[in-house]
């Protein structure tokens, strides 16, 4: 097992720790988590990876109540999930990975009220939170649509807005664009880009290249925190990668086979330009 | 067998305020024992083009031919069964209390013997490495495993092509990449492959020909290298990084794969 | 198929539309209450002659709202012909082997026949005038008073929207799964009632596990935005009471007063 943190420290206070943290299934004979502990501080961006059955989608049920752990503790912002899960939500949201089955309303603009109206907002500050949100994710003039008429970026984007009208410090996103298409994906994508910068993150996802401007890199297998790394290192573990069943996408994989660093070259024109460089300082010297 | 498309035109709700075009004239043939791929971004009619492969829906205008032969004028259960389609998210339609029972509905819908059927359940099981599944709940399995198990449910039918809209959707990588190797193990033995994704990348790794779709037409069809290279914003990852160092290094060729493309990357640098 | 064509909800720009949907819900109640306090052909007359005013100031095509009374026609004419065939009141008209046709039960006949008219033409104005959505918040608010005595009402109101948002997913799935087993040979359309009832198995099946499936995920979707039940909870949407709404409400009791005093 790595030492854990070894990404960036900024304060040292934490917004979401886990201590010791353990929880199975009922009827299951293998512990979904065993003895996980990790810490989150204030506006850092980390990915969870990991083969599917390593625990976290559990990993993320417990952060806000939904799972009580069998042993250890979970804090979010000092509070525990498991006896305050209602002041912990106000604080903590998520974001799934199914768009249809997040949106509760049968329009827009209602179904990002919806956390709102359980924490019982008045309805003139609802208006004004409702309408910034469906700002901040660009589905103006999508208000009175229907969910079904919705595409599935667009669907997550009004799930994102819900969480976000809620003004959560802490994001927790699972996998939110495996079941979208690249275009749905480059768009949910763009809109989480923006909220880097004022949140904390947690992101859930099998797209490495999705993490490639994280902070760190938390690896969960059979249950277990196997790693915690800083992606230049995460990107370069080849045995890593292996061992955990995770699959570099093409371009870094590119860039790992022919020696250049992966973490840095997120896009093919990132990857060609390296190349093109290494190249022209290869004839150079040679 | 030989299926083509000349000219398919469909048009969803005709004469209502919905009325769509969904393909405006759409050509093309599946070859026999090879892998097509299909590929366009939502609302080129990848859906509505592979549910015409087997007359779930009758074209509006232009004709299906299966050897020649107009597809509407052959049975439709003949026509079901030799042009297997597997839609999106098939896990979605499981529901016998055992997956060898799910298997076995289609050969039995086919009127077959029960031997035969047993046989055919057992058959595709193994070509998609899910017999130890056969015996256990569908409901019951993971992701990858219902995946497979939907998918054998209609190879039970022993289609002569077999059209599947997105296979790995949803999937993380590495499940993908093993029903990816399953299909090619499909495309080997014999069977023709139409493959529709959105993912190009994939489609890069194991398709024959490619067909891309547009607007309801035919962008560009041919080999991976000809169709990719021709539009290369819109391309796998690999033929955007191998297009973009062309210009000044011409020797690189037109790799598509992963494995040609680092081939000529190392080529380059060893240079 | 979106959840606003659901059932028979017409959506044009109307007067009656534009109502509250709270005094929709009463009117139609004491509508229905006041048609069986009435007992002259004349009283149901005039009430229906309110009516078909207000079908009118709806912009309902004609044509649609009389869609509307197709599926009772068939009870109507029963009700019709049994009073006909059968009552032994008033004058002979016409004999013709056992059944003797009397003006008494021409006219009960006609009394009730248009009755059943009217009550399901109130029905259909309600529906057709109405927005499910709104419907169920006028039923979430009337019921609401009942949360005294341990009613469920938000709930109930809370699973009615759930159900018209999933309502249209639920039958795109549908036509997904039919065409899945379709692919496989099944057919959905041979053989008697019993065969037919088999077959739907494949799409029942599949269809009911994937609804409880959806049904987990919103909750823990739901519950992870805070939802708690009805306490403490506002609501976005807003229904407001204004003096047309009471004055259409004063109206309709006026009219079936008059109707009951003729």
């Amino acid at each position: 097992m790595e030492h854990p943190g070894e990404g960036t420290r900024n304060g040292g206070s934490f917004v979401v720790s886990c201590e010791s943290v353990s929880f199975s299934y009922p009827g299951s004979g293998r512990p979904a988590l065993s003895d996980v502990s990790f810490e989150l501080r204030p506006g850092e961006y980390v990915g969870v990876v990991g083969p599917n059955g390593g625990g976290k989608s559990t990993l993320v049920r417990l952060l806000n109540g939904l799972l009580k752990p069998d042993s250890g503790r979970v804090l979010v912002s000092g509070r525990d999930p498991a006896t305050e899960p209602f002041e912990v939500r106000k604080h903590l949201g998520i974001l799934f990975q199914d768009p249809e089955n997040g949106l509760v309303a049968p329009f827009v603009e209602d179904d990002v009220a919806f956390g709102l109206e359980n924490l019982g907002v008045p309805r003139k500050e609802m208006r004004d939170r409702v309408a910034g949100a469906i700002r901040a994710v660009g589905l103006e003039g999508f208000e009175r649509r229907e969910p079904d008429t919705l595409s599935g970026g667009e669907k997550q984007r009004v799930a994102l807005a819900g969480l976000l009208a809620v003004e959560p410090d802490i994001l927790v996103l699972d996998e939110p664009t495996s079941m979208l298409d690249a275009a749905g994906r480059r768009e949910v994508l763009a809109y989480l880009e923006t909220l880097r910068a004022e949140k904390t993150v947690l992101h859930v996802t099998h797209h490495l290249e999705e993490l490639v401007r994280s902070d760190r890199i938390l690896v969960l297998n059979g249950g277990e925190l196997v790693a915690d790394k800083t992606p230049e290192r995460f990107f370069s573990d080849a045995d890593l990668l292996r061992e955990n069943r995770l699959v570099l996408p093409v371009v870094q994989r590119l860039a790992l086979e022919i020696g250049l660093p992966p973490a840095r070259l997120r896009t093919p024109e990132m990857l060609a330009e390296a190349i093109l460089a290494k190249t022209e300082s290869g004839t150079r010297a040679g | 067998m030989r299926l083509e498309l000349r000219d398919v035109r469909y048009v969803y709700a005709p004469g209502t305020p919905f009325e769509v075009e969904a393909l405006r004239g759409v050509s093309l043939v599946v070859e026999p024992g090879e892998v097509l791929g299909i590929v366009g971004g939502t609302g080129s009619g990848k859906s509505t083009l592979v549910q015409h492969m087997n007359l779930l829906l009758t074209p509006t205008g232009g004709e299906v031919l299966v050897d020649g032969v107009d597809a509407t004028t052959l049975k439709k259960s003949e026509l079901r069964r030799r042009v297997g389609l597997v839609f999106q998210f098939p896990e979605s339609a499981l529901f016998a209390p055992t997956v060898e029972e799910d298997v076995a509905f289609a050969p039995r819908q086919l009127g077959l013997d029960e031997e035969e059927v047993q046989e055919r359940v057992l058959e595709s099981l193994r070509a998609l490495e899910a017999g130890e599944l056969a015996a256990r709940s569908p409901f019951a399995l993971s992701g990858g495993e219902k995946r497979r198990a939907a998918i054998a449910g209609v190879l039970a039918m022993k289609p002569e092509v077999l059209v599947l809209d997105e296979p790995t959707a949803g999937l993380d990588p590495a499940t993908r990449e093993d029903l990816l190797a399953l299909i090619l193990g499909l495309r080997n033995a014999g069977i023709s492959v139409v493959l529709v994704s959105h993912d190009l990348d994939e489609v890069a790794e194991v398709a024959d020909r490619v067909c891309a779709l547009q607007e309801g037409r035919v962008r560009a069809i041919g080999t991976p290298a000809e169709v990719f290279y021709r539009e290369p914003a819109q391309a796998p990852a690999t033929v955007r990084v191998a297009s973009l160092l062309r210009e000044s290094k011409p020797e690189i060729g037109a790799p598509v794969r992963f494995a040609e493309t680092l081939d000529a990357l190392r080529a380059l640098q060893g240079a | 198929m979106t959840s606003r064509s659901l059932g028979q909800f017409y959506p044009v720009a109307s007067p009656v539309h534009d109502l509250d949907p709270r005094a929709k819900i009463l009117a139609t109640a004491v509508f229905v209450v006041g048609l069986f306090l009435i007992d002259s052909t004349v009283g149901l007359l005039f009430v229906a002659a309110a009516l078909v005013a207000l079908v009118t100031m709806s912009r309902i095509p004609a044509g649609t709202f009389l869609l509307l009374l197709r599926p009772v026609l068939f009870i109507v004419a029963l009700t019709v012909l049994f009073q006909v065939l059968f009552s032994r009141e008033g004058v002979t008209l016409a004999e013709w082997g056992f059944f003797e046709i009397r003006s008494g039960g021409l006219s009960l006949g006609f009394f009730l026949a248009l009755r059943i008219l009217l009550l399901v033409s109130s029905a259909g104005l309600l529906t057709a005038t109405t927005a499910p959505v709104a419907l169920a918040d006028g039923i979430e608010d009337l019921l609401s008073p009942l949360k005294r005595v341990r009613f469920p009402a938000h709930e109930v109101a809370m699973m009615m929207t759930i159900a018209l948002r999933f309502i249209p997913t639920l039958g795109k799935e549908a036509e997904k799964i039919k065409g899945a087993q379709a692919a496989r040979g099944a057919d959905f359309s041979e053989g008697g009632p019993l065969r037919r009832a088999r077959s739907l198995v494949p799409l029942l099946v599949p269809l009911t596990v994937g609804a409880f499936r959806r049904a987990d995920e919103l909750a823990e979707a739901m519950e992870s935005r805070g939802y708690r039940g009805g306490e403490g909870r506002t609501r976005y949407r807003e229904l407001r009471f204004r003096k047309r709404d009471a004055l259409a409400l004063a109206v309709t009791a006026l009219v079936l007063l008059v109707g009951i005093l003729l």
